[in-house]
Protein backbone atom coordinates (compact mmCIF):
# COMPACT_ATOMS: atom_id res chain seq x y z
CA UNK A 1 0.00 0.00 0.00
CA UNK A 2 2.50 2.57 -1.15
CA UNK A 3 1.89 6.30 -1.28
CA UNK A 4 2.45 7.72 -4.74
CA UNK A 5 5.11 10.36 -5.41
CA UNK A 6 2.25 12.74 -6.21
CA UNK A 7 0.95 12.46 -2.66
CA UNK A 8 4.39 12.84 -1.13
CA UNK A 9 5.31 15.85 -3.25
CA UNK A 10 1.96 17.52 -2.55
CA UNK A 11 2.60 17.35 1.19
CA UNK A 12 6.18 18.59 0.82
CA UNK A 13 5.22 21.43 -1.47
CA UNK A 14 2.40 22.70 0.74
CA UNK A 15 4.56 22.44 3.81
CA UNK A 16 7.28 24.38 2.01
CA UNK A 17 4.76 27.04 1.04
CA UNK A 18 3.47 27.33 4.59
CA UNK A 19 7.06 27.65 5.83
CA UNK A 20 7.57 30.75 3.70
CA UNK A 21 5.35 32.39 6.29
CA UNK A 22 3.89 34.92 3.92
CA UNK A 23 0.34 36.03 3.30
CA UNK A 24 1.28 36.53 -0.33
CA UNK A 25 1.48 34.17 -3.26
CA UNK A 26 4.40 31.78 -3.55
CA UNK A 27 5.83 30.94 -6.96
CA UNK A 28 6.02 27.26 -7.89
CA UNK A 29 9.52 27.49 -9.29
CA UNK A 30 10.72 28.60 -5.86
CA UNK A 31 9.06 25.57 -4.30
CA UNK A 32 10.60 23.40 -6.99
CA UNK A 33 14.09 24.70 -6.35
CA UNK A 34 13.83 24.42 -2.56
CA UNK A 35 12.39 20.94 -2.61
CA UNK A 36 14.26 19.60 -5.63
CA UNK A 37 10.99 18.91 -7.41
CA UNK A 38 10.08 19.28 -11.07
CA UNK A 39 8.09 22.42 -11.75
CA UNK A 40 5.99 20.60 -14.35
CA UNK A 41 4.93 18.01 -11.84
CA UNK A 42 4.19 20.73 -9.32
CA UNK A 43 1.91 22.45 -11.83
CA UNK A 44 -0.16 19.26 -12.10
CA UNK A 45 -0.25 18.82 -8.36
CA UNK A 46 -1.27 22.41 -7.68
CA UNK A 47 -3.91 22.22 -10.34
CA UNK A 48 -5.49 19.35 -8.35
CA UNK A 49 -5.07 21.25 -5.10
CA UNK A 50 -6.75 24.32 -6.54
CA UNK A 51 -9.66 22.28 -7.85
CA UNK A 52 -10.13 20.85 -4.37
CA UNK A 53 -10.16 24.32 -2.87
CA UNK A 54 -6.98 23.93 -0.84
CA UNK A 55 -5.02 26.66 -2.62
CA UNK A 56 -5.75 29.82 -4.56
CA UNK A 57 -3.79 30.96 -7.57
CA UNK A 58 -2.80 34.27 -9.02
CA UNK A 59 -1.35 34.73 -12.48
CA UNK A 60 1.39 37.13 -13.41
CA UNK A 61 4.70 38.40 -12.12
CA UNK A 62 3.85 38.46 -8.42
CA UNK A 63 1.68 35.41 -8.89
CA UNK A 64 1.79 31.85 -7.72
CA UNK A 65 -0.22 29.98 -5.15
CA UNK A 66 -1.25 30.43 -1.57
CA UNK A 67 -3.17 28.36 0.96
CA UNK A 68 -6.92 28.88 0.76
CA UNK A 69 -7.31 28.56 4.52
CA UNK A 70 -5.32 28.45 7.72
CA UNK A 71 -2.85 25.52 7.98
CA UNK A 72 -4.67 24.38 11.13
CA UNK A 73 -7.72 23.74 8.96
CA UNK A 74 -6.05 21.66 6.27
CA UNK A 75 -5.41 17.99 7.05
CA UNK A 76 -2.85 15.68 5.46
CA UNK A 77 -5.81 13.49 4.44
CA UNK A 78 -7.40 16.31 2.46
CA UNK A 79 -4.12 17.01 0.67
CA UNK A 80 -3.61 13.36 -0.23
CA UNK A 81 -7.20 12.91 -1.40
CA UNK A 82 -6.97 16.03 -3.55
CA UNK A 83 -4.10 14.58 -5.60
CA UNK A 84 -4.60 10.84 -5.26
CA UNK A 85 -8.33 10.41 -4.94
CA UNK A 86 -9.82 8.29 -2.14
CA UNK A 87 -7.25 6.59 0.09
CA UNK A 88 -8.43 3.07 -0.73
CA UNK A 89 -6.22 -0.02 -0.80
CA UNK A 90 -8.57 -1.83 -3.18
CA UNK A 91 -10.79 -0.23 -5.85
CA UNK A 92 -14.06 -1.86 -4.75
CA UNK A 93 -14.04 0.04 -1.45
CA UNK A 94 -14.86 3.22 -3.34
CA UNK A 95 -18.04 1.65 -4.76
CA UNK A 96 -21.07 0.15 -3.09
CA UNK A 97 -21.96 -0.07 0.62
CA UNK A 98 -20.00 2.01 3.09
CA UNK A 99 -18.82 4.42 0.46
CA UNK A 100 -21.78 6.79 0.55
CA UNK A 101 -22.26 5.96 -3.12
CA UNK A 102 -25.38 6.70 -5.14
CA UNK A 103 -27.71 4.22 -6.84
CA UNK A 104 -25.69 4.72 -10.02
CA UNK A 105 -22.56 3.69 -8.22
CA UNK A 106 -24.39 0.72 -6.75
CA UNK A 107 -25.14 -0.43 -10.28
CA UNK A 108 -21.58 0.22 -11.35
CA UNK A 109 -20.13 -1.74 -8.50
CA UNK A 110 -21.11 -5.02 -10.09
CA UNK A 111 -18.78 -4.12 -12.93
CA UNK A 112 -16.02 -3.50 -10.42
CA UNK A 113 -16.20 -7.01 -8.99
CA UNK A 114 -18.91 -9.65 -9.33
CA UNK A 115 -18.19 -10.94 -5.83
CA UNK A 116 -18.86 -7.67 -4.06
CA UNK A 117 -22.08 -8.71 -2.33
CA UNK A 118 -20.63 -11.79 -0.66
CA UNK A 119 -17.02 -10.76 -0.31
CA UNK A 120 -15.60 -11.17 3.15
CA UNK A 121 -12.22 -9.56 2.55
CA UNK A 122 -13.81 -6.31 1.38
CA UNK A 123 -14.67 -5.69 5.02
CA UNK A 124 -10.98 -5.83 5.83
CA UNK A 125 -10.19 -3.27 3.12
CA UNK A 126 -12.94 -0.97 4.35
CA UNK A 127 -11.47 -1.04 7.85
CA UNK A 128 -7.99 -0.41 6.47
CA UNK A 129 -9.33 2.58 4.53
CA UNK A 130 -10.93 3.98 7.69
CA UNK A 131 -7.67 3.52 9.57
CA UNK A 132 -5.69 5.37 6.89
CA UNK A 133 -8.23 8.18 6.61
CA UNK A 134 -8.43 8.60 10.39
CA UNK A 135 -4.67 8.77 10.70
CA UNK A 136 -4.17 11.16 7.78
CA UNK A 137 -7.04 13.40 8.92
CA UNK A 138 -5.62 13.52 12.41
CA UNK A 139 -2.69 15.63 11.23
CA UNK A 140 -2.96 19.19 10.01
CA UNK A 141 -0.56 21.30 8.02
CA UNK A 142 -0.11 23.32 11.22
CA UNK A 143 1.07 20.19 13.05
CA UNK A 144 3.55 19.49 10.26
CA UNK A 145 4.71 23.10 10.32
CA UNK A 146 5.37 22.94 14.06
CA UNK A 147 7.32 19.69 13.72
CA UNK A 148 9.36 21.01 10.80
CA UNK A 149 10.28 24.14 12.74
CA UNK A 150 11.25 22.02 15.73
CA UNK A 151 13.44 19.90 13.45
CA UNK A 152 15.07 23.03 12.01
CA UNK A 153 15.71 24.45 15.47
CA UNK A 154 17.23 21.19 16.69
CA UNK A 155 19.45 21.04 13.61
CA UNK A 156 20.78 24.57 14.05
CA UNK A 157 21.48 23.93 17.73
CA UNK A 158 23.43 20.86 16.80
CA UNK A 159 25.36 22.77 14.14
CA UNK A 160 26.45 25.52 16.46
CA UNK A 161 28.18 23.17 18.92
CA UNK B 1 -1.98 2.95 -1.76
CA UNK B 2 -2.95 -0.29 -3.34
CA UNK B 3 -2.96 -3.83 -2.02
CA UNK B 4 -1.69 -6.11 -4.78
CA UNK B 5 -3.53 -9.11 -6.20
CA UNK B 6 -1.18 -11.30 -4.14
CA UNK B 7 -2.55 -9.75 -0.96
CA UNK B 8 -6.16 -9.93 -2.07
CA UNK B 9 -6.08 -13.46 -3.46
CA UNK B 10 -3.84 -14.72 -0.69
CA UNK B 11 -6.33 -13.59 1.94
CA UNK B 12 -9.22 -15.20 0.08
CA UNK B 13 -7.27 -18.44 -0.36
CA UNK B 14 -6.50 -18.52 3.37
CA UNK B 15 -10.19 -18.08 4.22
CA UNK B 16 -10.98 -20.95 1.87
CA UNK B 17 -8.35 -23.25 3.37
CA UNK B 18 -9.25 -22.27 6.93
CA UNK B 19 -12.97 -22.81 6.33
CA UNK B 20 -12.38 -26.41 5.35
CA UNK B 21 -9.39 -27.31 7.49
CA UNK B 22 -11.67 -29.14 9.88
CA UNK B 23 -12.72 -31.61 7.21
CA UNK B 24 -9.21 -32.28 5.87
CA UNK B 25 -7.01 -30.82 3.21
CA UNK B 26 -8.11 -28.38 0.56
CA UNK B 27 -6.86 -29.03 -2.95
CA UNK B 28 -5.47 -26.02 -4.75
CA UNK B 29 -7.72 -26.62 -7.73
CA UNK B 30 -10.78 -26.27 -5.51
CA UNK B 31 -9.56 -22.97 -4.06
CA UNK B 32 -8.85 -21.68 -7.56
CA UNK B 33 -12.28 -22.66 -8.84
CA UNK B 34 -14.27 -21.36 -5.89
CA UNK B 35 -12.38 -18.09 -5.67
CA UNK B 36 -12.14 -17.52 -9.41
CA UNK B 37 -8.35 -17.29 -9.40
CA UNK B 38 -6.08 -18.81 -12.05
CA UNK B 39 -4.38 -21.98 -10.82
CA UNK B 40 -0.95 -20.77 -11.92
CA UNK B 41 -1.17 -17.49 -10.08
CA UNK B 42 -2.59 -19.19 -7.02
CA UNK B 43 0.45 -21.46 -6.89
CA UNK B 44 2.71 -18.42 -6.55
CA UNK B 45 0.54 -17.00 -3.80
CA UNK B 46 0.37 -20.31 -1.99
CA UNK B 47 4.16 -20.67 -2.16
CA UNK B 48 4.45 -17.39 -0.26
CA UNK B 49 1.94 -18.55 2.35
CA UNK B 50 3.76 -21.84 2.76
CA UNK B 51 7.12 -20.08 3.17
CA UNK B 52 5.46 -17.79 5.65
CA UNK B 53 4.59 -20.84 7.72
CA UNK B 54 0.83 -20.44 7.59
CA UNK B 55 -0.06 -23.53 5.57
CA UNK B 56 1.55 -26.82 4.71
CA UNK B 57 0.94 -29.13 1.83
CA UNK B 58 -0.11 -32.71 2.09
CA UNK B 59 0.89 -34.91 -0.82
CA UNK B 60 -1.04 -37.71 -2.38
CA UNK B 61 -4.26 -38.35 -4.22
CA UNK B 62 -6.33 -36.71 -1.51
CA UNK B 63 -3.73 -34.07 -0.77
CA UNK B 64 -3.96 -30.32 -0.60
CA UNK B 65 -3.27 -27.65 1.94
CA UNK B 66 -4.11 -27.11 5.54
CA UNK B 67 -3.34 -24.56 8.23
CA UNK B 68 -0.29 -25.04 10.42
CA UNK B 69 -2.07 -23.63 13.45
CA UNK B 70 -5.59 -22.61 14.50
CA UNK B 71 -7.17 -19.80 12.49
CA UNK B 72 -7.59 -17.71 15.62
CA UNK B 73 -3.79 -17.64 15.98
CA UNK B 74 -3.24 -16.19 12.51
CA UNK B 75 -3.54 -12.42 12.25
CA UNK B 76 -4.58 -10.81 8.99
CA UNK B 77 -1.69 -8.37 9.49
CA UNK B 78 0.87 -11.19 9.45
CA UNK B 79 -0.67 -12.66 6.30
CA UNK B 80 -0.54 -9.32 4.53
CA UNK B 81 3.05 -8.66 5.59
CA UNK B 82 4.11 -11.92 4.00
CA UNK B 83 1.97 -11.49 0.88
CA UNK B 84 2.79 -7.82 0.32
CA UNK B 85 6.33 -7.74 1.67
CA UNK B 86 5.49 -4.84 3.90
CA UNK B 87 2.43 -3.05 5.22
CA UNK B 88 4.08 0.34 5.17
CA UNK B 89 2.89 3.18 2.94
CA UNK B 90 6.58 4.00 2.53
CA UNK B 91 8.21 2.39 -0.48
CA UNK B 92 11.48 0.80 0.52
CA UNK B 93 12.54 0.44 -3.11
CA UNK B 94 12.27 4.14 -3.80
CA UNK B 95 15.72 5.77 -3.39
CA UNK B 96 14.19 8.94 -1.95
CA UNK B 97 12.38 6.89 0.68
CA UNK B 98 15.56 4.96 1.43
CA UNK B 99 17.38 8.23 2.08
CA UNK B 100 14.61 9.30 4.40
CA UNK B 101 14.73 6.01 6.26
CA UNK B 102 18.50 6.36 6.64
CA UNK B 103 17.91 9.68 8.36
CA UNK B 104 19.72 11.60 5.66
CA UNK B 105 16.89 13.91 5.08
CA UNK B 106 15.71 17.37 5.74
CA UNK B 107 13.37 18.80 8.32
CA UNK B 108 10.36 18.82 5.98
CA UNK B 109 10.56 15.17 4.94
CA UNK B 110 11.31 14.02 8.45
CA UNK B 111 8.25 15.84 9.77
CA UNK B 112 6.04 14.26 7.11
CA UNK B 113 7.45 10.82 7.79
CA UNK B 114 6.97 11.05 11.53
CA UNK B 115 3.55 12.70 11.50
CA UNK B 116 1.92 11.19 8.43
CA UNK B 117 3.49 7.99 7.10
CA UNK B 118 4.38 6.41 10.42
CA UNK B 119 1.02 7.44 11.84
CA UNK B 120 -0.81 5.80 8.95
CA UNK B 121 1.34 2.68 9.29
CA UNK B 122 0.55 2.38 13.01
CA UNK B 123 -3.14 2.90 12.37
CA UNK B 124 -3.27 0.25 9.65
CA UNK B 125 -1.25 -2.24 11.72
CA UNK B 126 -3.61 -1.68 14.65
CA UNK B 127 -6.57 -2.65 12.50
CA UNK B 128 -5.18 -5.65 10.61
CA UNK B 129 -3.44 -7.08 13.66
CA UNK B 130 -6.76 -7.09 15.51
CA UNK B 131 -8.47 -9.27 12.88
CA UNK B 132 -7.77 -12.99 12.87
CA UNK B 133 -8.35 -15.54 10.15
CA UNK B 134 -11.00 -17.05 12.41
CA UNK B 135 -12.92 -13.76 12.36
CA UNK B 136 -12.99 -13.89 8.58
CA UNK B 137 -14.04 -17.56 8.49
CA UNK B 138 -16.86 -16.71 10.89
CA UNK B 139 -17.98 -13.87 8.67
CA UNK B 140 -17.88 -16.10 5.60
CA UNK B 141 -20.12 -18.55 7.41
CA UNK B 142 -22.55 -15.80 8.31
CA UNK B 143 -22.80 -14.81 4.67
CA UNK B 144 -24.09 -18.28 3.97
CA UNK B 145 -22.53 -21.65 3.52
CA UNK B 146 -19.37 -21.02 1.48
CA UNK B 147 -20.12 -24.18 -0.41
CA UNK B 148 -23.45 -22.92 -1.69
CA UNK B 149 -22.83 -19.31 -2.64
CA UNK B 150 -19.64 -19.25 -4.63
CA UNK B 151 -21.01 -20.45 -7.89
CA UNK B 152 -22.27 -17.90 -10.41
CA UNK B 153 -25.78 -18.72 -11.54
Amino acid sequence: MKISTKGRYALEALLDMALQDTAGYVALNGVGVRRGLSENYLEQIFSDLRRSGLVQSLRGQQGGYRLARDPSRITAGEILRAVEGPLVPVACVADGPGSGASADAARNRKACCPRIDRCVTRGVWIRVTDAMERAADGVTLADLLAETRANLAAASEGASI
Amino acid sequence: MKVSTKGRYGLRAMIEIASRSGSGHVPLALVAERQGISGNYLEQVVALLRKGGFIRSVKGAHGGYRLTRPAREIRVGDLLRVLEGSLSVMDGDDPAMAREAAGQDDAVRRAIRAQVWERIDRSVAGVVDAITLEDLVEEARKKGDPGALHYEI
